[in-house]
């Protein structure tokens, strides 16, 4: 029962991230763009995390920083989960030539290095945060796909879908109403690993400058941006890399509890 | 099972048609291009569009993808515009690199991998579970770039102990710490499915060492999902690297890539796009048949 | 003096290089890393010193006829290529004749075209090459320094796709060892160069994109030789081991306003928008103070550099009353800035919030910079953008009229649309005329009337800051031409005399 409180924690962090990102303009005390010629300068009383090296506040700039990354996530995984879980249970339904077609679909987005796609939809579409947000879902469905389809292709086998279907229930209402609700389990746990990927992600895509564009702060970028001043202020990157390796860890910790909890097999193995 | 196969064969045709236009109008579509990068006031934009017209740029987009697909066809993908190389050639100097890079990062991961996996499930929730769980979750939730940066400051400036560039050991550390995480967690998962399965009960119940058990029965049935993972985890060997290949200077494929992107070098891009492509096909194919061949409950010809 | 004795023989410079080389023929080169390493392998029929005056090199001499449209170069007859080949006269016809060839894929083409017709270049016999232009061009000799291309070794063969281009064969103090692609090239001591062989072994160029890997591998003793980052000016100063060197460039940074848009057709706004620009912020925030304000398109190093412009020094108050001069009661406009260069990134940030402070609101659009250039470079009128932070880095002749005739728009680099008739006029003339005083005053005017029209707010002169490791020496003067000038002169000092 040790991962469930690891779970509770990380929703307790979730919980609290969010709660700080959205009330972000109340609570920062300075605007997260404000220069001051004194440049970078290590965390005071006045600024509690430091200043970066336009002088900027980073406690400041982490709050609204929280904003972008947590929205960039979610949202991200947002668009992967609705296309995912859309394709991935029509193909597991359905099976035969559609299930076919749909996977090789999933095959031909999987074997596209995901990084060069990226690059390329983000050159068309010039890098701005929803467009940052798109590209990552769209290039991440693949996943929840195979997962929706696999979970899909066992249910179906399963006696109550045989009785809905035979006592003429429609496919619309055998996936929503009866196959759905039972993969939610790996859909969750799929959506929270989903949500930290994408933050990960866009910090990775800060590294090449195509992540979310200045003065918008992320954490990503401030971590990026940070990379030349490890040593001179090291404040800059810490405070971003720990925001993001405390949500990524919770979002984790957060889905392992998800699995463990409504995984049967485990349930039962726990007991 | 040969049928299975074949179709599978079959099926690789379309798919890399498929791939390779829509990675050439993506390419395209992209604004900019490859003469746009030189930028100097003393470069005529008239001569600009006499090179790219030697390039062919000035055709339609359509002619263009069938001229490269007709080339293709013949093996030939043409030639960068940076190097003037063949791309074959181009990819070849890099390839060996990024699988150097890529396959001793899978051997040590699969080392680490296995045996940590397998511990963590039986002794689940114990010390050790408990440690490395927390350890590979925080080697995932790293930032790569961060990661590597750190590892470099700390043991090539700080220490002295390894090269900052130029060497496998920081680019495979880095990169072993990045994947280790996710499969950990996979056979740990994988393996604790099977040992709650009824045949492993059975096995336990006939009185089996244990360690018969675990290694004979459940280990085998629990490789499944890191075989999966391995053969999904194939695209990065293109792309996924090119963070650790920038900031250790390893010349692999995935700067190749990248910069092929920035600088609009099409034909390397493609080369790229259709040797990944079918790379990852392959493996894909390889990791069914190896399931099928695994887990013998498997049937292909569903309907 | 140095003797023999005081460097090490069998020293090996470990050099390095901030991205890939693509290839190695100064015909086909688009890109100064290839350029640097073409340095160590080639030469051109003229060089130039550390104070960027034009010297001999293949050419021992040459003399321009009186109308100023035959020029005569004199090849020396002492060199040869690394293959033993002697080198004369028509591997410089060759050489340029490729560059002409509009099959050749070579962006320099039009250095060697002027008034649309391409100068004629004829070998007079062994070692006398003779050009002969259209009209009398101002800008050529210092053209002349492109690296030749040995013809027995190209000659009939396609340059575009010629194995030549990545196994190089020059005439210069190093010849071409190997090149692992993406990883390094080596070149190794030219024993025969006609200088004199270099006291090098050898230079291992090693290619290293990112800039703070390249910081890490100098301080970690793998390399002799980095561009250092502002920031990290003074710490690398203290360091030991490592000599820090800092000296000027040409190149500026401008913000340019598309003056085909009507909000920025009111000089009273470019010139509200230029007081209201704290140049000394974004100097220090930026470079730490290792770069200074800009004022002019042209760089203080530039012999044809002049001081006496319009400056419109800071002054916000002014600002906001030039603004309402103009009747202009909320301005707000996009700059677009490309993405990778921190600087220029920083810079937009910077302007933003200066702007704020006289009620201009501006936004930030970071775009690749291949996509940011087709906006600029589009040959259409008017073009999508209102405002772009970019650089000009200068030629050694400080004709400029690509950039501001404006006859170079739509199509050409004039794209500001700046148009006007006296700097048009000066333009020509400065071409025509050879006479290096009566250029001067010819330049200084035309920076005089660009400054005082603002089509751009000139933001700043970078400067080059390189750490090199001790153990290197022979280093020339610090200047706009870098550390290398004499190559052959560079040398590692040994194990015993080192500091």
């Amino acid at each position: 029962m040790r991962r469930n409180k690891a779970a509770i924690f990380g929703l307790a962090i979730m919980a609290i991230f969010l709660g700080l990102a959205i009330f972000a303009p109340v609570i920062a005390p300075y605007s997260p763009d404000e220069i001051s010629s004194a440049g970078a300068s290590p965390p005071s009383w006045q600024h509690l995390f430091g200043t970066d090296d336009l002088g900027r506040d980073v406690l400041s700039r982490s709050l609204y920083g929280a904003r972008i990354s947590l929205s960039v996530g979610a949202v991200a995984v947002v668009i992967a989960l609705l296309l995912g879980t859309l394709a991935g249970a029509v193909a597991g339904y359905y099976g035969g030539w559609v299930d076919g077609s749909i996977m090789r679909a999933v095959d031909v987005m999987f074997a596209f290095p995901s990084i060069f796609l990226i690059l390329a939809i983000q050159a068309m579409l010039t890098p701005n945060i929803y467009n940052v947000m798109f590209v990552i879902g769209l290039t991440s469905w693949m996943g929840v796909a195979r997962l929706v389809r696999g979970e899909f292709l066992r249910i179906r086998q399963l006696q109550y879908v045989e009785a809905a279907r035979a006592i003429g229930c429609g496919d619309l209402r055998i996936i929503f109403r009866h196959m759905l609700p039972n993969a939610q389990g790996p859909i969750i746990v799929a959506a929270t690993l989903g949500m930290a990927g994408a933050i990960l992600t866009e910090s990775a895509l800060s590294f090449l400058g195509m992540g979310v564009q200045p003065p918008m702060s992320s954490w990503g970028n401030m971590l990026m941006d940070s990379q030349a001043y490890m040593r001179d202020a090291p404040w800059m990157s810490i405070i971003p890399g720990l925001l993001i390796m405390v949500t990524v860890l919770s979002l984790y910790f957060i889905g392992e509890g998800v699995r463990e909890t409504l995984s049967p097999k485990e349930r039962h193995a726990g007991s | 099972m040969r049928k299975f196969v074949l179709n599978r064969l079959l099926q690789i045709i379309p798919l890399l048609l498929g791939i390779s236009l829509l990675s050439f109008l993506v390419t395209r579509l992209a604004p900019g291009d490859p003469t746009a990068l030189f930028i100097d006031p003393n470069i005529d934009p008239l001569e600009l569009a006499r090179v790219r017209a030697n390039w062919g740029l000035d055709q339609p987009i359509f002619i263009q993808y069938l001229v490269w697909l007709k080339n293709a066809l013949l093996l030939d993908f043409g030639r960068s515009y940076t190097t003037g190389l063949p791309v074959i050639t181009e990819i070849g100097e890099r390839l060996p690199m990024t699988l150097l890079l890529m396959i001793s990062s899978f051997i040590l991961t699969l080392l680490i991998t296995i045996p940590v996996g397998v511990i963590s499930a039986v002794k689940k929730n114990s010390w050790f579970d408990n440690l490395f769980t927390f350890i590979s979750f925080a080697g995932m939730a790293i930032p790569t770039f961060w990661l590597g940066l750190m590892l470099m400051l700390v043991f090539s400036v700080k220490l002295h102990w390894l090269p900052a560039v130029g060497n496998l050991a920081l680019p495979l550390i880095t990169m072993t710490i990045g994947s280790l995480a996710g499969l950990t967690r996979y056979q740990r998962g994988a393996m604790l499915e099977v040992l709650n399965q009824e045949y492993i009960r059975v096995a336990r119940a006939k009185g089996l060492p244990e360690r018969v058990v675990i290694f004979k029965h459940a280990l085998r049935n629990a490789l499944l999902p890191t075989i999966t993972i391995l053969g999904l985890s194939l695209p990065d060997l293109f792309g996924g690297a090119f963070v650790i290949e920038t900031i250790f200077a390893w010349p692999g494929m995935g700067r190749l890539g990248v910069q092929a992107i920035f600088q609009r070098n099409y034909p390397t891009i493609m080369g790229i796009v259709m040797l990944s492509a079918i790379l990852i096909i392959v493996g894909n194919l390889l990791a069914d048949i190896a399931y099928a061949i695994v887990d013998p409950r498997i049937r292909y010809e569903k309907k | 003096m140095a003797i023999a004795m005081d460097f090490d023989q069998e020293g090996i410079l470990r050099s390095s290089l901030n991205g890939e080389v693509s290839i190695l023929n100064p015909v086909l080169s688009t890109d100064n890393i290839s350029s640097a390493v073409e340095g160590a392998i080639f030469n051109g029929l003229i060089t130039f010193n550390e104070k960027l005056e034009v010297i001999p090199e293949l050419a021992a001499s040459w003399q321009a006829s009186k109308d100023g449209k035959t020029w005569t170069f004199n090849l020396r007859r002492d060199v040869f290529w690394h293959d033993g080949r002697p080198f004369t006269s028509e591997d410089v016809v060759f050489t340029y004749n490729a560059i002409l060839n509009p099959k050749v894929n070579s962006v320099r083409r039009s250095d060697y075209i002027i008034n649309g017709q391409p100068i004629k270049f004829k070998a007079l016999d062994k070692y006398t090459v003779q050009a002969v232009l259209p009209v009398p061009f101002a800008p050529f000799l210092v053209r002349m320094g492109m690296g030749i291309v040995p013809k027995h070794l190209l000659g009939g063969k396609d340059l575009n796709t010629a194995s030549f281009n990545r196994r190089p064969v020059g005439t210069g103090p190093f010849i071409f060892k190997e090149w692992t692609s993406g990883d390094h090239v080596t070149v190794v001591r030219n024993p025969k160069y006609f200088l004199g062989a270099p006291k090098l072994a050898g230079i291992k160029y090693k290619m290293i994109a990112d800039d703070n890997s390249q910081l890490v591998a100098l301080e970690a003793d793998e390399i002799d030789e980095a561009g250092i980052p502002p920031k990290d000016y003074e710490r690398m100063k203290k360091k030991a081991g490592i000599k820090v060197y800092d000296y000027d460039v040409l190149l500026y940074i401008y913000l340019g306003f598309n003056l085909a848009n009507p909000k920025f057709a009111d000089l009273r706004v470019r010139q509200a928008l230029a007081y209201a620009t704290d140049k000394k912020q974004l100097v220090d925030l930026i470079f730490k103070g290792l770069a200074s304000p800009a004022s002019a398109p042209t760089a203080p190093i530039s012999w044809a550099y002049n001081s006496n412009v319009p400056k419109y020094e800071y002054n916000p108050e002014r600002a906001k009353k030039l603004l309402k001069e103009a009747g202009v009661n909320s301005l707000e406009f996009t700059i677009l800035v490309n993405q990778g260069n921190k600087e220029r990134e920083k810079a937009a940030v910077i302007l933003q919030q200066q702007y704020k402070k006289v009620g201009v609101n501006v936004k930030v659009r970071v775009m690749e910079w291949s996509a940011l250039l087709k906006i600029v470079n589009a040959p259409k009128d008017p073009k999508e953008f209102e405002a772009v932070i970019m650089g000009w880095s200068l030629g050694l002749d400080p004709d400029a009229y690509s950039i501001w005739h404006s006859s170079q728009y739509p199509a050409g680099f004039n794209f500001v649309k700046y148009s006007n008739k006296k700097v048009d006029r000066l333009l020509d003339q400065g071409r025509l005329t050879t006479d290096k005083n009566e250029r001067k005053k010819i330049y200084a005017k035309i920076w005089q009337e660009i400054a005082a029209d603002q089509p751009y707010i000139f933001l700043w002169y970078p400067k080059a800051l390189t750490g090199i490791r001790d153990r290197v020496g022979g280093l020339s003067k610090p200047g706009p031409a870098g550390l290398f000038v004499h190559l052959e002169k560079v040398f590692i000092r040994n194990a015993q005399v080192r500091p």
